[in-house]
């Protein structure tokens, strides 16, 4: 197996010789054990990691770019409920495209730029060979509904709510990599709600923290956290509307001696952002995917995922959708 | 309010305009000097302008979106600390600093009328949210108190929202207007007043007294959500024996990093618990979210990045 | 607040399920003689019978307050076509007849099926005939819990 051959690398050697899907993977564990934590920092913070490191940027493009925007449009055809926007978000929206659009341009000048005086906006994204001449708050100025454009344009999915009665609503969205959950049924409801089936959180009040901590930002401030679960195969679309057709794979896998080349450990990097003129916060969830088999190159992520798979406990991993496969990961990952 | 941090990451800007509105008011208008674009807005932000000796709050009359200036109308207070002298006495090409805009009045989104109540110089975040209601096609009315010849923006107005504007210049016609449009709005229509404190609560009251919930009903509070500079203290380390001075306006976070003592941080915001220290002595004033008061209670932990000192002199476990 | 005649703060009552049965009267007004007559008095919470409600809330001006009496799954399904009208917690009160009954929000093809027992875990989709898993997941807007495929990890 490869991953024989770098078993007793040190870290920067392995740096060195690790394709950029492991070095740059934002690897979420800082202990060998997980609990839920309002673990909340800012943005664009430098993060390094065994194998490198990752976070200097808010819209992470990788080389999955042009496969993982095809499969996004892929899923929002066979099912358009992947997009919501209740009426009210619309200057949300708009104010979104606005934001995030510059910084990808300055993130990415190499490959993108953005223009605008007064209203008219100029965006050009040689990704997509787009040359896009548009009107800030118009939609008929863009080849397609708002949110859905901005969806073409970024890996991330997307989230906005709306603050107002003392809560955070979840009021638009484009959500087609959700790990198992719908944005269909979830929209329009109370951020609390939206947390409803998670364990713990709500007797430790960390979704009550994390609320009244976004119910603070001011406009422009930008802050990160991860998320963790995992998947079988590199499938992005785990929403509970597609359930049936992968939840057997849960299973499938555990006696799959193929199972280290399936099983991925998926992280989000989740940024949280107030956008500065609808006073929206907004939510982009960057999923990366990492095989087991590729974790196990970088020996102390190897250990450490073990570790943590095997301690943490059932109802966490229930959540998750782990339990039935993470004893026989937790094993591979633990006999090296 | 010391504001110095608030400023820290502001703005220079320069005076591009200076205009008289009536006798009292006088509109400044804000640019950057490079010629540049300024940072959004939410409809019914401040700024912090610092001028002659003191920093004070301004509401921003444009609409946010987009701006290329930045605009507050300043009434000359003949009674207040000198703030508002000194802004009148701002020329064109005069530099000052100001803060980021800051967000404490926001429109509802979910709105589907906006009823605006302003008396007097509360007509400015009023305005900034008739121009934003008014480029998004959001529908509102306005009632305008103001005093003979004291009108500020009334053209302006005029021109926005047209026949939704009502104009009073004495107490019996405002009372009038007032209980006709609390009594004829439709479901979804929320209020927001601004305008002297007494002024403000006579509008709340009315509108509670016809039955508005609170939900609906939104005014402006200046200088609430943030957090004050506070006092200066002193931080005993006992394990590293070291003494920390901590100024006010400097969080014992920061001060901490400034004398190389690092503490594990994440959020710097008083929420995610990670930069938590023991106090082995003194009485810590907790300003953080995350702490159960309980635990604020017992005092032998504190968030070194929000929290600060009761006492003079702080003893913590590093 | 000087001579201005004001309107008094209004309550609309609106009763579904057995407590409307009283309702086969006209719909206005509330009260009639000594008898108590809602303004709004139907079976159970149908489009036809929401929009109905919605109705009587699109001419009513702010002050308003709503009562919507009734089983659960009708009134939450009233008091999200309330909300759609614009109007907010505080205004609304709810007196739930708590009598088992659930509408389960189907995941896949996105079709509502009533749940007779709430003590039944699981429920045959009315729209896709999946048999779902009846999560106590619930969404104020469409008024119904979220159901998603049983079983379906199991190996075939």
């Amino acid at each position: 197996m490869s991953t024989n051959l770098i078993d007793h690398a040190i870290p920067q050697e392995a740096a060195t010789i690790l394709p950029e899907r492991i070095t740059r993977f934002p690897f979420p564990f800082s202990a060998d054990s997980y609990r839920y934590s309002t673990n909340i920092e800012p943005a664009l913070k430098p993060v390094s990691t065994e194998a490198g490191g990752w976070g200097t940027r808010l819209l992470d493009i990788d080389e999955h770019y042009l496969q993982e925007l095809g499969e996004r449009a892929a899923v929002l055809q066979r099912d358009p409920s992947r997009l919501q926007v209740l009426p009210h978000m619309r200057p949300a929206v708009w104010d979104a495209i606005t934001t995030l659009l510059p910084i990808m341009a300055d993130e990415h000048p190499e490959t993108m730029s953005f223009e605008r005086k007064g209203d008219s906006c100029r965006w050009q994204n040689r990704l997509h060979n787009l040359d896009l001449e548009f009107t800030a708050g118009v939609d008929a100025s863009l080849p397609a509904e708002p949110l859905l454009f901005l969806g073409s344009q970024i890996q991330d999915d997307i989230a906005l709510l709306d603050q107002r009665e003392n809560a955070l609503w979840l009021d638009a969205g484009l959500v087609t990599f959700a790990a198992d959950w719908s944005l269909g049924f979830d929209v329009g409801m109370k951020f609390l709600e939206v947390h409803g089936p998670v364990p713990r959180v709500h007797d430790e009040q960390i979704i009550t923290r994390a609320q009244q901590f976004l119910m603070n930002l001011q406009p422009g401030e930008k802050y990160r956290r991860t998320n963790w679960t995992m998947t079988v195969g590199r499938r992005l679309d785990t929403s509970t509307e597609t359930y049936p057709e992968w939840a057997q794979d849960r299973s499938a896998v555990v006696t799959d001696p193929a199972l280290p080349d399936r099983l991925h450990l998926r992280v989000e990097v989740q940024h949280l952002i107030r956008l500065p003129h609808s006073g929206a916060i907004l939510f982009l969830v960057r999923t990366h995917l990492l095989s087991l088999a590729d974790i196990a190159r970088v020996p102390a992520w190897r250990e450490r995922l073990g570790r943590v798979l095997a301690e943490l406990p059932p109802d966490m991993a229930g959540y998750k959708g782990i339990s039935r496969y993470r004893e026989a990961a937790s094993a591979w990952l633990l006999a090296g | 309010m010391t504001a110095t941090a608030l400023l820290a990451g502001g703005l220079k800007l320069q005076v591009a305009e200076v205009t008289a509105q009536t006798p009292s008011i006088t509109s400044i208008t804000f640019t950057d000097p490079a010629g540049g674009p300024l940072p959004a807005y939410v409809p019914g932000s401040h700024l912090l302008v610092q001028c002659g000796d003191g920093v004070n709050a301004y509401s921003l009359t444009g609409s946010g979106r987009s701006p290329s200036d930045y605009s507050v109308s300043v009434l000359r207070v003949a009674s207040g600390a000198g703030g508002s002298a000194a802004m009148h006495r701002l020329r064109a090409g005069d530099r000052v600093l100001v803060s980021r805009p800051r967000s404490a009045f926001t429109p509802m989104a979910t709105a589907r009328h906006h009823l605006l109540i302003a008396g007097g110089i509360g007509v400015t975040p009023m305005l900034s949210h008739a121009r934003a209601a008014a480029e998004w096609g959001m529908a509102a009315t306005m009632i305008y108190m103001y005093r003979p010849a004291e009108g500020a923006h009334v053209p302006e107005l005029r021109e926005l929202l047209d026949t939704r504007l009502v104009e009073c210049t004495d107490r019996g016609s405002f009372r009038q207007a007032l209980a006709e449009k609390l009594s004829s709005q439709r479901l979804g229509t929320h209020l927001y007043v601004c305008g002297p404190a007494a002024f403000m609560e006579s509008v709340l009251a009315s509108a509670r007294e016809l039955g508005w919930p609170e939900t609906r009903l939104h005014s402006e509070p200046f200088g609430t959500p943030e957090l004050d500079a506070g006092q200066p203290f002193r931080a005993k380390l006992t394990r590293s024996g070291i003494q920390v001075e901590i100024p006010a306006g400097v969080s014992l976070l920061e001060a901490l990093e400034g004398a190389d003592v690092g503490v594990p941080n994440m959020c710097r915001k008083g929420v995610c618990g990670e930069c938590s220290v023991a106090v082995l002595r003194g009485t810590p004033q907790h300003r953080d979210l995350y702490l159960s008061e309980d635990q604020k209670a017992s005092g032998r932990t504190m968030m070194c990045c929000v929290s600060r000192s009761l006492d003079q002199e702080l003893e913590l476990d590093l | 607040m000087g001579p201005m005649s004001t309107p008094p703060s209004r309550t609309i009552y609106a009763t579904f399920g057995a407590e409307a049965h009283s309702g086969a009267g006209p719909e206005t007004g509330h009260q009639s003689g000594t008898e108590f007559r809602p303004d709004l008095a139907v079976g159970q919470a149908s489009p036809d019978s929401l929009k109905r409600l919605k109705d009587v809330l699109n001419q009513a001006y702010v002050g308003v307050r709503l009562v919507i009496a009734g089983p659960s799954a009708d009134i939450l399904a009233a008091r999200a076509a309330a909300a759609e009208c614009g109007m907010v917690e505080e205004e609304m009160t709810l007196l739930h007849r708590v009598d088992g009954h659930r509408r389960v929000f189907c995941a896949h093809c996105r079709a509502t099926t009533s749940m007779p027992e709430a003590s039944a875990h699981e429920i045959g989709c009315s729209g896709c005939a999946t048999v779902l898993s009846v999560s106590e997941h619930f969404s104020r807007r469409l008024a119904a819990h979220l159901g998603y495929a049983a079983h379906a990890e199991e190996a075939a």
